[in-house]
C-alpha cells in the first residue's frame, strides 16, 4: 500500500458555547483561524463536517456553502455525515485525499448550530441516530442507551456512581484550563453527590446517569488543515503527523450486540489506527476520548488498549487519567467539558492533539507529549474513527 | 386484532433477526426481502433498564421507563417498561401497545410488564 | 391631601409569615443562601436586573422586564402581598423569585430569574417558593405559568400541575396551572431540599450586601451576526440592533 505522509499544518476552532452566528460562520471562522495558523490562502479541497444541518438549522450541503464563504472555490467540497463520528470520518476523508496524492493541501472542519432550537427539539434530532423501527419509536434517546449500558457497566465490573462522577470533576477541571470550553465551572464530588442536595444539583437525566454525567449541547467548529510532506516541511510550526487511521462498525440496535457491555467497533477502530501508526496503546502519550457520558471514558479507555477491560474505573481511581498521570485522558475537557457541537467534535479532537504534540497547550500542557490518540463515536457505538497523531523531529 | 412485532427469518439458513435487515447476518446469501416472518414471543428476561427525564416532544411525561428485554427465543428486544419496581434478570412479559404519537403519526411497540 | 391619596393608592399589606432562610451546597461545592428581602433592598436588587431587559435570548429581556416591574411595584407599595427572595452564593446575586398571595387558600407564582446557568440554581430558588406557599403560608394551591418551553417541561410536566384554564393568571391573562397541596407532597423530597438554620457567618455575608453576578447573560458580542443567525439580512431581528442602525442607542 503506497501512502503518502500526512501532516498537519494548521489548527483552529471557536469558542464551544452558544454561539449567536450562522452555521456557515461558525465553520468558516475556525478555517480562517486554521488558515492563519498554517500560513496558507488556498486548498486543493475541503470536507465539513456536520450531522444536523439539515434538521437543527434547515440547511442542507453545508460543504458547499463554507467553501464559498471562505472564498476558496472551484475547489471541491463535501459535507461528511457520520453522527458524532461526522469529525473524524472527514479528517479521515481528508486523510485518504493526501495520502493518495490526489491532493496536496486539504482543509477539515467540522461545525454544528445545536442551540437554534430548544433543547427537546435537539434530543429528538439527535435520538433520530437509533434504529427507528426497533429504538426511535420507543423514545430511546441517546442518554437512555447510555443509561442501559451504564447500568450494566456497572453490575459487571463494579464502576460506581463516584467513579462518573470523578470523570466529571476531571474533565470539568480540565476545562477551565481550557479558553474555548464550554463549561467553565468548576464542579466538587461533595455537591454533585454527597451533599444533601446533590439530587437538586445532579437530577437523573437517564438512570444511573445525571445531569453532570452528560455532555452540554454546543455550538462550535474546528478545523485542520492537512498537507503532503512537501507542504509541510515549509511549516515553522513542530511537526505533527496523522498516522493512523481505523473505523469499525457494530450492530445499529444497540440490543442487537454481542455482549452489550463491549464496544467492539471502538476495539477494532483503535486497533487499525495504532497499527496503522506502528504503535501499541501504551506508547500513546496523551488521548482525547470521546466522552458524551461519563461512563464511555472509561470503557473507551480500556477498548483502546489502555487499561484491561474492567479495569477502566480502577486506573481512574488513581489518577492515571487526569493531567499530570501516566495517561493524560481528554486534557481539552472532552466533550463532557469542552462540549460537543456533534459535527465538530471529531475535528476538535484532532485539534486538541496536535497542539499537544505541538507543545503549545501551555497550562494543560502533557509533558513530552509525542504520540496522540483520538477516538470519535458515532451513534451509540456503531460506528468508530480513531486517530493517532505523532510528533515527527 | 392483536397486533404482533415481527422477527425475520431468511429463508435460505433460517436465522432469526429483530429488526428486519436486508442480507442475513448468519449466511448472507438471501436475495433482497427474502425472510420468512415470525412473530416475536411476550415472554422474557430484563436484561438491563432505565428512567429517561430529558425526553423529545412526543412524550409530555416526566419520566419514560425502557429496557432491553432477551426473549424466550433468543432474540432482544427494546422496549418500554411499565414495571414499578424493575430488577435485572426479572421475568417479564410484554404488550403490543402505543408508544410514541407524533402528531398525528401513532406507533406500536413492545411494552414489557412484570411477569 | 398627598397622604391621604396614597392610602388609597396603596394596598394594605396582609401579615404574613417571613420565609425562614436556607441554605445548600451547590454541585461547584459553593453554599448558596436562599433569603427573603424586604423593600430597602429592591433597589440594590434592581439595578442588576435593568441591564437584561437587552439581552434578547431565551425570553430573558421578557422576564427581566416583568420582574423589574413587579420589583419596583413592591418597592412603591402597588402591588398587594407580593413576596421577594435572592440567591446568593458568598453575597454575589445568583436568582430572584417572587409572587405573591392571592389569598388565604391560593398563592401566584411570579417569576424565577437565575443569573447564573449550570448550576441548576433556578431549580432550588423555584423549590423555594412553591416551599413557602405550601408550607409557610399554608396555601391550598399555587397558581404557575411559563414563558419558556424549558420552564414549562421542568414544571408543568415533571410535577404534573394540574390545569386551571379558567383561571387567568396575572402574568399576562393566560390559562395558569396549579401546584396543589397534594402535588407538592407526592414531590417533598425534591421540592422541600436545603437546609435550616443557615450558619452565622454565611447569613451575615448575605445579608451585608447584595453584589453584583458574576457573569451575568449578556447581548452577542456580534449584533449584526446574531441577526443573521435568526435568518435576517435587514440587521433587524435584534431589537438592539435595529435602534443601533437607527442611531436611538
Amino acid at each position: 500500500m503506497i501512502m503518502r505522509d500526512v501532516f498537519v499544518i494548521g489548527i483552529g476552532i471557536t469558542s464551544f458555547t452558544r454561539l449567536e452566528y450562522p452555521l456557515t460562520e461558525i465553520a468558516a471562522y475556525a478555517a480562517m483561524m486554521a488558515m492563519k495558523d498554517a500560513g496558507i490562502s488556498k486548498v486543493d479541497h475541503l470536507y465539513v463536517a456536520n450531522m444536523g444541518s439539515g434538521r437543527l438549522n434547515r440547511q442542507l450541503a453545508l460543504g458547499s456553502a463554507v467553501v464559498d464563504s471562505l472564498s476558496l472555490t472551484p475547489a471541491g467540497a463535501e459535507t461528511i455525515e457520520n453522527g458524532p463520528a461526522s469529525g473524524a470520518s472527514a479528517v479521515k476523508q481528508g486523510f485518504l485525499a493526501v495520502a493518495s496524492g490526489l491532493h496536496d493541501v486539504v482543509m477539515v472542519a467540522g461545525a454544528e448550530r445545536m442551540r437554534e432550537v430548544n433543547p427537546f427539539d435537539a434530543t429528538d434530532t439527535v435520538a433520530m441516530m437509533t434504529h427507528p423501527l426497533a429504538e426511535y419509536i420507543y423514545g430511546v434517546t441517546l442518554p437512555s442507551l447510555a443509561g442501559m449500558f451504564t447500568r450494566l457497566y456497572m453490575e459487571k465490573y463494579g464502576v460506581t456512581e463516584r467513579h462518573l462522577a470523578m470523570v466529571a470533576v476531571k474533565n470539568q477541571d480540565n476545562a477551565l484550563l481550557n479558553k474555548f470550553a464550554h463549561i467553565q465551572q468548576k464542579i466538587t464530588v461533595e455537591g454533585i453527590l454527597d451533599s444533601p442536595e446533590a439530587m437538586t444539583n445532579n437530577p437523573f437525566v437517564a438512570e444511573p446517569l445525571r445531569f453532570f454525567d452528560c455532555c452540554p449541547v454546543s455550538d462550535g467548529g474546528a478545523c485542520v488543515i492537512l498537507a503532503c510532506a512537501d507542504v509541510a516541511k515549509k511549516s515553522k510550526k513542530p511537526l505533527v503527523r496523522l498516522a493512523g487511521v481505523g473505523q469499525a462498525t457494530d450492530t445499529h440496535c444497540v440490543h442487537e450486540r454481542k455482549e452489550p457491555t463491549d464496544l467492539l467497533a471502538v476495539r477494532g477502530a483503535a486497533a487499525q489506527s495504532l497499527k496503522m501508526a506502528g504503535v501499541k496503546p501504551s506508547d500513546v502519550n496523551v488521548a482525547e476520548l470521546h466522552d458524551a457520558f461519563t461512563i464511555l471514558e472509561i470503557a473507551q479507555s480500556e477498548e483502546v488498549g489502555f487499561f484491561k477491560k474492567g479495569e477502566g474505573h480502577l486506573a481512574l481511581e488513581k489518577g492515571q487519567t487526569s493531567l499530570k498521570g501516566k495517561i493524560p485522558i481528554n486534557p481539552s475537557g472532552g466533550l463532557k467539558g469542552r462540549g460537543h457541537p456533534v459535527g465538530a467534535t471529531g475535528v476538535a479532537q484532532a485539534y486538541e492533539i496536535t497542539l499537544q504534540l505541538r507543545g503549545e497547550a501551555k497550562e494543560r500542557q502533557v509533558k513530552k507529549a509525542r504520540v496522540g490518540f483520538t477516538c470519535n463515536f458515532g451513534g451509540f457505538g456503531n460506528n468508530v474513527v480513531c486517530l493517532t497523531f505523532m510528533r515527527e523531529d | 386484532m392483536a397486533l404482533e412485532i415481527y422477527a425475520y427469518k431468511c429463508k435460505k439458513c433460517g436465522h432469526l433477526h429483530y429488526p428486519f435487515r436486508m442480507r442475513c447476518k448468519e449466511c448472507g446469501k438471501n436475495d433482497q426481502f427474502e425472510f420468512e416472518t415470525v412473530p416475536l414471543p411476550r415472554k422474557g428476561k430484563l436484561l438491563t433498564f432505565t428512567y429517561v427525564y430529558n425526553l423529545p416532544p412526543a412524550y409530555a411525561v416526566a419520566k419514560l421507563g425502557l429496557g432491553i428485554v432477551e426473549l424466550e427465543n433468543g432474540l432482544r428486544i427494546t422496549g418500554q417498561i411499565q414495571i414499578p419496581e424493575p430488577k435485572i434478570g426479572m421475568k417479564v412479559t410484554g404488550a403490543v401497545e402505543a408508544v410514541r404519537e407524533d402528531e398525528y403519526d401513532r406507533r406500536y411497540g413492545m411494552v414489557f410488564y412484570a411477569a | 391631601m398627598a397622604t391621604n391619596l396614597e392610602k388609597i393608592l396603596r394596598p394594605v399589606d396582609t401579615p404574613l409569615p417571613p420565609y425562614p432562610p436556607k441554605h445548600m451546597l451547590l454541585a461547584n461545592g459553593q453554599e448558596m443562601v436562599i433569603r427573603q428581602v424586604g423593600r430597602d433592598e429592591i433597589p440594590d436588587i434592581l439595578r442588576h436586573i435593568y441591564p437584561l431587559i437587552l439581552v434578547e435570548r431565551d425570553f430573558y429581556d421578557l422576564v427581566s422586564a416583568r420582574v423589574y416591574a413587579e420589583l419596583l411595584a413592591y418597592y412603591q407599595h402597588r402591588v398587594q402581598d407580593e413576596y421577594v427572595f435572592v440567591a446568593q452564593t458568598d453575597g454575589e446575586l445568583v436568582a430572584i423569585v417572587n409572587g405573591r398571595s392571592v389569598n388565604a387558600e391560593v398563592g401566584m407564582s411570579y417569576h424565577t430569574l437565575a443569573l447564573r446557568r449550570g448550576l441548576r440554581i433556578g431549580a432550588h430558588a423555584f423549590a423555594s417558593k412553591m416551599e413557602y406557599h405550601i408550607d409557610i403560608l399554608k396555601h391550598k394551591e399555587v397558581l404557575v405559568v411559563a414563558e419558556s418551553p424549558i420552564g414549562f417541561r421542568r414544571w408543568m410536566i415533571e410535577y404534573r400541575l394540574e390545569k386551571r384554564f379558567d383561571i387567568p393568571h396575572e402574568l399576562g391573562g393566560v390559562p395558569s396551572y396549579a401546584l396543589t397541596k397534594e402535588l407538592f407532597d407526592g414531590a417533598r423530597k425534591k421540592l422541600v431540599v436545603g437546609r435550616r438554620p443557615v450558619p452565622k457567618k454565611l447569613l451575615e455575608k448575605a445579608q451585608a450586601a447584595i453584589l453584583p453576578p458574576s457573569d451575568p447573560p449578556r447581548p452577542p458580542a456580534d449584533l449584526l451576526a446574531a441577526t443573521r443567525s435568526k435568518g435576517d439580512v435587514t440587521g433587524t431581528a435584534l431589537m438592539l440592533q435595529r435602534w443601533k442602525q437607527e442611531g436611538k442607542v
